[in-house]
């Protein structure tokens, strides 16, 4: 009854389906008995969790596959009581320090060191050290990366570290200096055609050349994205016959359109208003502000005359880099949005643009 | 000032601001009858000559006088024949001979002269604004004619006979000509003293010609006074003055009427002619546009042309270059040059501001009201100013002046204003009235002082340390001139009649078990609630009241302990004990504070809002007791609106105490003050009780800490001290975001600097730039009032951008002072960013925004606040699917919102809306598997948006579909994924949130109380079993039950 995405997920490094050298080098890694603290990178659906999880799995044997969720239930400093939630196995531990907000730092400081003060219990281990897994390493606080530092060498015996990220660009150099980057490109379109194709093997059916080529340009280098479009479709259209096959959007995606098509029906103070409204709606249903204006200037981009083009690109630039730097989104995207509402209003009004201020 | 009357100097000054009065009311008369003029000058004369303060009379004739010689000289330059200036100055000297004739009326009458010289100068010097001076002269003559006027015509004729009669034929000719001189002198005048007017000089050539534009109503009525003139002093008849005089009145007494709006109808050809002189000598040309609109309009034609051409003007005058705030002199008037008149300014003055123009005219003692009326003397009229505003002037014809025309009105208008016959005597009134109390006051103290030695005295021999009463001179003022009687109550007096009433209806009442509602309603009532702000006299007048009706009032309030038990056991304190009444059966008389306790006692519960955590319980008994009260009971709070105050709503009678308005307060305080020896005008106190709210005690504490200082105020130490005072109060957001967007926020003539507007910022740095982020695009921007149609949406949005940005700026500031820098000396470039820029550049009045919701007649809460905490929760949410899902999925929380919900709801969600009861199994199977709970379900479909929101999915659900779902899935057991942590510690919570400790206190204390009786009782007869034989006890199987019982008691 689980989606495919799920069900065939590879669950050894011998199962993966691409980027075969980054297998055999974990592989050896994993062999090796000296393995190091290890920082995954790569986009989003590239399918750096599963190497992971296929990598532990060649240290300590399918034991590692046997999860458990606890909640720990730590005190700031501010006497905030504050819960984590800690997947682990007899072998690893999987934190997400994040999920705390600003208080991350407690949770490294707390939980990480006292999992690393202890020595691993099962003798029957593989491996004399424990695994911790840190997800979302690069939303990391740099506080929360400074109290990583000293743990990871002081506690090398008991522990290793493996941190999962987006990117490395938010992780501070001395920990990257102490890791072993390891990149996880998003695959390409062919390696996901490929795994597309094995799924729908498995599930006993083909899938038609066109079908594979919407879901690809459709998902964008993301896999898990791909499978779940991919399954969604196949629900929406048994055969998934025909040239033209419509994928199915997310919810967020139609409405953000929809938001980004009254944006360019008109410009007015009170289209403004209503447009607010509707991004306090994704908001505060959990899209986050980057893929909302993200999705938005698309869209607006998609509309546009070409002269525009370049305006609504950097503008979105220019608030998403102050949306990050600030605290409250919506107020830098409601000036993104002001300010294409302002210059597309302009252009159709006096035929011209002012350039970039 | 040398006054002939041995009475102290406020006397004298009285008198002369009498005087002052006076003449106010005299240019009215003068105006219309000469014979009234000439009679108000023999009573000046005779004043002069009478008893009373020569001097000062002298000083108000000399004005009048000097003002003559103005008129004189403009009559000159009119070319008017010579002997018309010498009639003037005659008449001051016919007048004083008729003084023996003019009797009771003679001050007024002696105002009134003194008026007319200067009423007509002012009005006579600029043309244009000649005709708004008219019409104040003209109100202020029709008000206190009036009553009387028909008379007074008589009168006024003949004594224009007698005078004629008594002098030779010139007197008489000079009376005739009289009027016609006022008239050339409001022309001439006009000449003679500005150079701009020339034209004005030209006027009478060219009056045929002018007369096709009348401008306003007032200056119709001046134009009308024009031609008399020269009708006039072609005929030089007696009564064809006498006619114009009549005429002259009834236009007065229309216009305040309101409903009459053309005195004379018969006049519009003459009205006609009036209006050119408005047109020329208006300098800017927008205003003429202006004008001349108006003038159309009235004329009836193209009324719509009107808005249209506004426009253009405010473009014009946009376009010859910017206002400059301040530019014009702010001119020095006479003291009270305004008394009496009421202004309007509407749309955008030049040079001052709108706070600015209002204080002007306070300063001057005028009044401001928002819109215009009747009873509005002038409105001042500037760029953009509202059509409907300019429409109903129009109907209503009221006198209209431009800002260069009311500077220069207060600049030219003699002090003492004129002030009509009416509001004069109101004057006298109160002041009579105030020295009245003011003596009482002091007599009152005297009594009280004498009656404080005398104890003194008597308690010097007994040597008893007595409590000693401070000298009143030691009292706070608050104390020294708390009311003693019903009539120096300020305000409110509707409310204290009625619990006069209720009190004393209150036995007969009580008898008849508080059945009969009486006629309003109270009688079913046995304790009142009276709410109110504070420092109004709530408790005073409760205090009165009781006193009057007979009572003795027993006060409880905040500094007395007043929990349940207390009030529940009337043991309360020490002397404020209520035992004896409230036992019932057994009325004995106790004493409180001297004070038996009986049925005339009432309670006065004070400050019941305050009644907080020492006080537990301490409403709900209160109110237990009002049910079984055998007393009147009067409540006192602030705010019953609260929601401890919820048990008393049904049980009260609800008696609002409102601010008193200044006018209420003024004569009281005018009363101390006059006693204490400060001189205060009434405008400056005026200013101050506005200043406090109308908070009297405050009031009073800032004048009797002032007094320390000085003993006279002028406008300016008034502001001061009400802004020193002031500061204490924080705006709500609200009211800040009012201020800092209101239309004329940030005008050119807007005073307010940029620190004054920071400050507002810093009232609640908080919430002010939040409030600032949802109000910035509900606005009309002001800055766009000069385009329209697409330029000006554009400059909207542009604006909208700009703030947008600015505000955007603010929170990347926001974020270095309360991020991990900790930047706190940003705040004042947060303070601009946040709020004071992006309001300076959306400043206008509110958009309405479609919808009565909320917002829509003011600034709105933030909706980011509500918004915040929905992600919030949303997001915990959010994470607890994604943990439950994490045994089987990678993703991280935004992975599983943007990438695995949509499709997981299609597995879930949809199923259900489809099929119904048939994909309750299917559904349930998913859930299991990503061991999702119904929590979560629940869950999943609140995140979902657009075509997938929770509204619109639960809709499309049959509600026979979901309790299925719900039954089937409490039916049968799933997969946890793990024991979230609170489900254990939900229970510790429970044990912590129930009852507060006291409460069981109580119940322990109460199920003690029974068998604490009984025993008791045993006790007693033990006890007198011991006595009876001690040694027997031991033996007796009772005995030792006692024993045991006692030894229990002991042990307690």
């Amino acid at each position: 009854m689980s989606l495919w995405v799920d069900k065939y997920r590879p669950r050894t490094l011998d199962d993966l389906h691409y980027h075969e050298e980054l297998s055999s080098r974990l592989r050896s890694l994993a062999a090796s008995g000296d393995f190091p603290h290890i920082l995954f990178y790569g986009p989003s659906g590239a399918g750096k969790k599963t190497r992971i999880m296929c990598t532990l799995r060649e240290l300590y044997g399918p034991g590692v596959e046997k999860l458990r969720i606890d909640q720990r239930v730590f005190v700031t400093p501010s006497n905030r009581k504050l819960d984590v939630n800690v997947v682990q196995s007899n072998y690893h531990i999987e934190l997400t320090p994040s999920d705390v907000g600003m208080y991350d730092r407690v949770v490294i400081q707390d939980i990480l060191k006292e999992i690393a003060q202890t020595q691993q219990v099962d003798l029957n281990a593989k491996q004399r050290f424990k695994v911790v897994i840190i997800n979302e390493a690069d939303s990391l606080t740099r506080d929360a990366q400074a109290a990583l530092r000293r743990t990871m060498e002081k506690y090398m015996n008991n522990m290793r570290l493996i941190l999962c990220a987006n990117s490395t660009s938010k992780i501070i150099a001395p920990i990257r200096s102490r890791c072993l980057l390891v990149r996880v490109a998003a695959p390409t379109d062919d390696e996901m055609s490929k795994v597309l194709h094995h799924v729908a093997k498995k599930e006993r059916f083909s899938l038609p050349s066109p079908a594979c080529q919407s879901i690809l340009t459709s998902s964008s280098g993301n896999l898990r994205k791909a499978l779940l479009v991919f399954e969604a479709m196949k629900m929406q259209k048994p055969d998934l016959a025909g040239g033209d096959i419509d994928v199915a959007k997310p919810d967020w995606e139609t409405y953000c359109a929809k938001v980004a098509d009254s944006i360019l029906q008109e410009q007015s103070a009170q289209r403004l208003l209503d447009v607010r409204g509707k991004i306090y709606e994704l908001l505060s249903h959990c899209i986050p502000p980057t893929v909302v204006l993200k999705t938005i200037a698309e869209r607006l981009v998609d509309k546009v005359d070409d002269t525009l083009k370049p305006q609504i690109i950097h503008w979105a630039a220019y608030y998403e880099l102050r949306m990050r730097m600030g605290s409250k989104k919506i107020f830098h995207i409601e000036a993104f949005i002001a300010k294409v509402m302002t210059v597309y209003k302009q252009f159709h009004l006096m035929g011209y643009i002012d350039d970039f201020e | 000032m040398p006054a002939s009357t041995p009475k102290s100097s406020p006397r004298k000054s009285q008198t002369a601001s009498q005087e002052k009065k006076k003449p106010a009311t005299a240019v009215k008369k003068d105006e219309k009858p000469a014979g009234r003029d000439i009679r108000g000058f023999a009573s000046t004369s005779t004043n002069k000559n009478g008893a009373s303060s020569s001097n000062a009379a002298n000083g108000t004739g000399k004005k009048p006088i000097t003002i003559d010689d103005s008129d004189e000289e403009e009559d000159k330059v009119e070319k008017k024949p010579a002997a018309k200036p010498a009639a003037t100055t005659s008449k001051a000297t016919t007048s004083k001979h008729f003084a023996s004739v003019s009797s009771s009326s003679k001050k007024p009458i002696v105002l009134d002269s003194s008026d007319d010289d200067l009423s007509p100068a002012p009005s006579s010097k600029p043309p244009p604004k000649a005709k708004s001076p008219a019409k104040p002269v003209v109100k202020s003559e029709s008000k206190p004619t009036k009553p009387t006027a028909a008379i007074k015509r008589k009168k006024l004729i003949a004594s224009s006979d007698d005078d004629d009669d008594d002098d030779d034929g010139d007197v008489k000719k000079e009376a005739d000509a009289k009027p016609p001189a006022r008239k050339r002198q409001s022309v001439g005048g006009g000449l003679a003293k500005k150079v701009n007017y020339l034209e004005s000089s030209d006027e009478e050539e060219e009056e045929v010609e002018v007369k096709p534009k009348p401008t306003t109503a007032a200056k119709g009525k001046n134009v009308k006074k024009e031609k008399e003139p020269s009708p006039m002093d072609v005929d030089s008849d007696s009564e064809s003055d006498e006619d114009d005089f009549i005429d002259d009145d009834d236009d007065d007494d229309d216009r305040p009427k309101k409903a009459k709006a053309t005195p004379k109808k018969a006049a519009p050809a003459k009205k006609a002619t009036p209006v050119k002189k408005p047109a020329p000598a208006k300098k800017p040309a927008a205003k003429k546009e202006e004008k001349a609109d108006g003038d159309e309009d009235r004329e009836g034609e193209e009324k719509k042309k009107k808005p249209a051409f506004n426009w253009r003007a405010a473009a014009a005058a946009r376009a010859a270059g910017p206002k400059a705030p301040g530019s014009k002199e702010i001119p020095e008037g006479a003291p009270d040059c305004l008394a009496g008149l009421t202004f309007v300014f509407t749309g955008e003055l030049d040079s001052l501001g709108r706070d600015e123009a209002t204080e002007l005219v306070k300063r001057y003692s005028g009044k401001v009201t928002s819109g215009p009326s009747s009873k509005t003397s002038f409105v001042v009229i500037g760029e953009n100013a509202g059509a409907s505003k300019l429409k109903f002037i129009q109907e209503k014809k009221i006198a209209t002046m431009t800002e260069d025309e009311f500077l220069e009105f207060i600049r030219s208008r003699p002090g003492g204003g004129e002030m009509d016959e009416k509001a004069a005597k109101k004057k006298e009134l109160e002041e009579k009235k105030i020295k009245q109390q003011a003596k009482e006051l002091e007599e009152r103290e005297k009594e009280e002082e004498k009656d404080r030695k005398r104890k003194e005295k008597a308690l010097e021999g007994t040597g008893i340390a007595a409590k000693k009463v401070a000298p009143a001179s030691a009292q706070l003022w608050t104390t020294k001139y708390a009311p003693q009687n019903l009539k120096e109550i300020c305000g409110n007096k509707a409310p204290v009649d009625r619990l006069g009433l209720w009190l004393k209806e209150w036995q007969k009442n009580y008898k008849s078990g508080f059945k009969r509602p009486g006629k309003d309603g109270m009688g079913i009532y046995r304790a009142v609630l009276i709410s109110g702000p504070p420092g109004i006299g709530k408790t005073t007048s409760a205090h009165l009241m009781a006193k009057e009706a007979g009572y003795n009032p027993i006060e409880l309030n905040a500094s007395d302990a007043r929990s349940k038990k207390l009030i529940e056991n009337f043991t309360n304190i020490d002397n404020t004990s209520l035992d004896g009444f409230f036992q019932g059966s057994g009325i004995k008389s106790t004493t409180v504070a001297d004070v038996e306790i009986n049925s005339r006692t009432c309670l006065i519960m004070d400050e019941v809002d305050g009644m907080s955590a020492g006080d537990r319980g301490g409403v709900g008994a209160l109110n237990a007791l009002i049910k079984k009260t055998k007393i009147p009971m009067v409540l006192i709070c602030n705010d019953r609106t609260l929601q401890k105050m919820k048990p008393l709503q049904g049980t009260t009678y609800n008696m609002t105490f409102r601010r008193p308005q200044p006018a209420e307060i003024r004569s009281r305080i005018m009363s101390i003050l006059f006693k204490e020896k400060m001189k205060i005008p009434p405008n400056v106190l005026d200013e101050l009780v506005k200043g406090v709210n109308s908070d009297i005690r405050q009031v009073l504490n800032m004048l009797s800490t002032y007094k320390l200082g000085k003993n006279q105020m002028d406008f300016d130490e008034g502001k001061q001290l009400v802004k020193l005072n002031e500061k204490n109060t924080i705006l709500t957001p609200f009211t800040i975001i009012d201020k800092l967007t209101g239309p004329y926020a940030f005008s050119k003539t807007s005073k307010e600097s940029l620190g004054d507007r920071m400050e507002l910022y810093f009232h609640d740095f908080s919430f002010v730039p939040l409030f600032m982020q949802e109000h910035y695009i509900k606005t009309n921007p002001a800055l766009t009032n000069n385009l329209d149609g697409p330029p000006k949406d554009l400059k909207h949005l542009e604006l909208l951008s700009k703030a947008a940005d600015s505000i955007s700026d603010g929170d990347l500031i926001d974020r270095m002072i309360h991020g991990s820098e900790q930047h706190w000396s940003l705040l004042p470039l947060h303070a601009v960013a946040s709020t004071v820029k992006p309001a300076s550049l959306i400043y206008g009045p509110m958009r309405s925004t479609g919808g009565g919701g909320p917002g829509a007649w003011g600034p709105s809460f933030p909706q980011w606040l509500g918004q915040n905490s929905k992600q919030g929760k949303l997001g915990r949410q959010l994470t607890d699917i994604q943990i439950r899902m994490r045994l089987r999925v990678s993703g991280s929380r935004a992975e599983i919102r943007e990438q695995y919900m949509p499709l997981l709801a299609s597995k879930v969600v949809l199923p259900l809306v489809k099929n119904g009861q048939d994909a309750i199994e299917e559904t349930i199977g998913y859930m299991d598997e990503y061991y999702l709970g119904k929590d979560d379900w629940d869950a999943l479909v609140e995140l979902g948006v657009d075509t997938m929101a929770e509204s619109i999915i639960t809709k499309k659900i049959p509600t026979a579909v979901k309790s299925a779902f719900t039954r089937q899935y409490n039916k049968a057991d799933h997969p946890i994924a793990f024991h979230k942590g609170d489900m254990f510690a939900a229970s510790k919570k429970k044990i912590a949130d129930t009852g507060p400790a006291p409460d069981n206190e109580d119940v322990f204390e109460e199920d003690e109380a029974v068998p604490e009786d009984v025993s008791d009782k045993e006790d007693e007869e033990e006890v007198n079993d011991v006595t009876k034989d001690k040694l027997i006890k031991a033996v007796k199987p009772k005995g030792a039950a006692a024993k045991g019982k006692a030894a229990a008691k002991g042990k307690k």
